[in-house]
C-alpha cells in the first residue's frame, strides 16, 4: 500500500463543498416540506371511501414506492420538459421528484399513524360533535403527528442521503461538487471520504434522536 | 412531441438482459447482506464494548451516508487503498452487501427486541448457551418476525441497485437510460424502466403485506 493521504486540496475547497451543502440542505428541507404537507393529504386521501380519491392517491403512493429513486429524478428532469413543455429551473425538479417521493413514503408513515388513533377517539368525536375538518384538525392530526414522528423524522433524513442522487442531473450539491473535486485534484480518497462524513455528521445526530424517540415510546407503551 | 410507445419493444432484448443483472445482483447481496445482518445484530447485543462499538459503528456508517458515496468509494477508492482491481462486478456485490447488511441488522434489532425475555431464562436453565442459543432459538424466530421486513429490505435493495448505473455497471436502469441518450426518446425508455420496476417491486410489496398477517396470526396462536 504505497498511497499517502493528503488532504489539503479537501481542506483548501472546503467552501465549494460547504455551498454544495447548502443546495442539498435547501434539497432536503424544501422535500420535508411537501413530503410532511402532501404526504398528510394523501393519507387522508387514501383513506376516503370515495374512489376518485382513494385511487388517485394509492397510484401516486404505490408509483413512487415501487421505483428506484434514481429513475424519479432522471424522469422529472428529461421527461417533464418534454410532456409538459415546461422548462424550469433544475433545482425545482429536483425538489419536486424528491418531495413527491417523500410525500409517498410519509403517506403511508402517516396512514399506519392514523390507523393507531383509537376507536374510541372518533367515538368521542362523534359525542362532542366534531366532524369533518374540525374532527381531522384537532383529534386526528396531533394523535398521527405524534404516532408518526420517528417514522417522519426516519425518511426525512433518508431523503437527505437520496438528494445526492440529483448529482447525477448535474445539480451542484455536495455529492457533485465532491465528485468535481475528486476528479479534479486526483484525490478521491481524501474527497469521497470528507464528502461521506460531512453527509454523516448531519444524519447521525438525527438518527439519535429518533432512536432516543422510540425509547421513550416504547417505554410509555409498556 | 410525437408519442410512440412501441420503442421500448424493440429493445427488449436488451432491457431484459439490464433487468437480469439487476435482479442477479440483488439476490447475491441480498443472502449476503441477511448473514451479514443477522451476526451484526448479534454483535450488537455482545458483553465486549469494541464488538458493539464496531458493529454500530458500521450500521450507522452504512445508513447514514447516501449509497451513491459508498459505492463511489468501494469503486474508486479501495483499488487504490488496496492497490488491485476488484472488477466491476465484485466490487457492486461488496458494496450492495455492505448497504443491504447495515439495513437488514436493523430489522434483525426489532425483531430480536420482540423475543420474550422468558426464552433466554429457558435457555439459560436448560444450559443452551452461546453459539447454539443463537443458532437453535434465537435464529429462527428472529427469521420468522423479520420476514416481512426482510422482503421490504429486499425491494429497497433492488430499488437501490439501480445506482450501480452511475458507475457504469449494465443494470436496467443503465442499458435503458443509453438505449435513451442513442434513440432521443426519454419518455418512452425512461417511462418503460420506471414499469419494469414496478412490475418486479409491487408484488413483491403486496406479498409483504399478506406474508405478515399471516405470520401475525401464527405468532398469536
Amino acid at each position: 500500500m504505497g498511497y499517502e493521504l493528503q488532504f489539503f486540496y479537501v481542506w483548501q475547497n472546503l467552501d465549494k463543498l460547504g455551498q454544495g451543502l447548502l443546495v442539498s440542505l435547501e434539497l432536503t428541507g424544501l422535500a420535508n416540506l411537501i413530503g410532511l404537507t402532501a404526504g398528510f393529504a394523501i393519507a387522508l386521501m387514501l383513506r376516503a371511501r370515495m374512489p376518485v380519491l382513494r385511487l388517485p392517491a394509492t397510484a401516486l403512493v404505490e408509483l413512487f414506492r415501487c421505483t428506484p429513486v434514481l429513475i424519479q429524478v432522471v424522469w422529472f428532469f428529461y421527461c417533464v420538459p418534454i410532456l409538459f413543455n415546461l422548462f424550469v429551473d433544475p433545482m425545482v425538479m429536483g425538489v419536486l421528484a424528491l418531495g413527491l417521493n417523500l410525500a409517498a413514503f410519509n403517506a403511508e408513515g402517516y396512514r399506519a399513524a392514523i390507523q393507531s388513533v383509537p376507536r374510541e377517539q372518533y367515538d368521542a368525536c362523534a359525542a362532542l360533535g366534531l366532524g369533518g375538518w374540525s374532527r381531522v384538525r384537532h383529534v386526528v392530526l396531533p394523535h398521527a403527528l405524534r404516532a408518526a414522528l420517528p417514522v417522519l423524522m426516519t425518511n426525512g433524513i433518508t431523503i437527505f442521503q437520496q438528494s445526492a442522487l440529483v448529482a447525477l442531473v448535474a445539480i451542484p450539491d455536495l455529492m457533485y461538487e465532491g465528485k468535481m473535486l475528486a476528479t479534479e485534484t486526483y484525490r478521491p480518497i481524501e474527497t469521497y471520504t470528507v464528502v461521506a462524513a460531512i453527509y454523516f455528521a448531519i444524519s447521525a445526530p438525527i438518527s439519535l434522536i429518533v432512536q432516543r424517540i422510540e425509547a421513550r415510546f416504547d417505554r410509555v407503551q409498556a | 412531441m410525437h408519442f410512440d410507445p412501441t420503442i421500448p419493444f424493440k429493445y427488449w432484448d436488451a432491457l431484459l438482459i439490464g433487468l437480469g443483472t439487476s435482479l442477479r445482483l440483488t439476490l447475491i447481496c441480498l443472502a449476503i447482506g441477511i448473514a451479514l445482518g443477522f451476526v451484526t445484530s448479534q454483535a450488537r447485543r455482545s458483553r465486549l464494548m469494541p464488538v458493539r462499538a464496531v458493529a454500530i459503528f458500521y450500521v450507522e456508517l452504512f445508513r447514514g451516508t447516501p449509497v451513491l458515496i459508498q459505492l463511489f468509494w468501494i469503486f474508486y477508492c479501495l483499488p487504490m487503498l488496496i492497490g488491485a482491481e476488484p472488477g466491476n462486478f465484485i466490487s457492486a456485490v461488496l458494496s450492495l452487501s455492505l448497504y443491504a447488511g447495515a439495513i437488514t441488522s436493523e430489522t434483525f434489532r426489532a425483531a430480536l427486541k420482540s423475543i420474550p425475555r422468558e426464552q433466554y431464562d429457558t435457555c439459560r436453565a436448560l444450559g443452551i448457551t452461546g453459539l447454539r442459543l443463537a443458532i437453535w432459538v434465537v435464529l429462527p424466530q428472529a427469521l420468522l418476525r423479520a420476514i416481512p421486513t426482510l422482503l421490504s429490505n429486499a425491494v429497497a435493495l433492488f430499488k437501490e441497485s439501480a445506482l450501480i448505473s452511475a458507475v457504469g455497471m449494465a443494470d436496467l436502469m443503465f442499458i435503458g437510460s443509453s438505449i435513451a441518450n442513442r434513440t432521443g426518446r426519454p419518455v418512452e425508455m425512461l417511462t418503460a424502466i420506471a414499469i419494469i420496476y414496478f412490475t418486479v417491486a409491487f408484488p413483491l410489496t403486496r406479498i409483504v403485506g399478506r406474508v405478515e398477517t399471516r405470520i401475525l396470526r401464527r405468532l398469536a396462536v
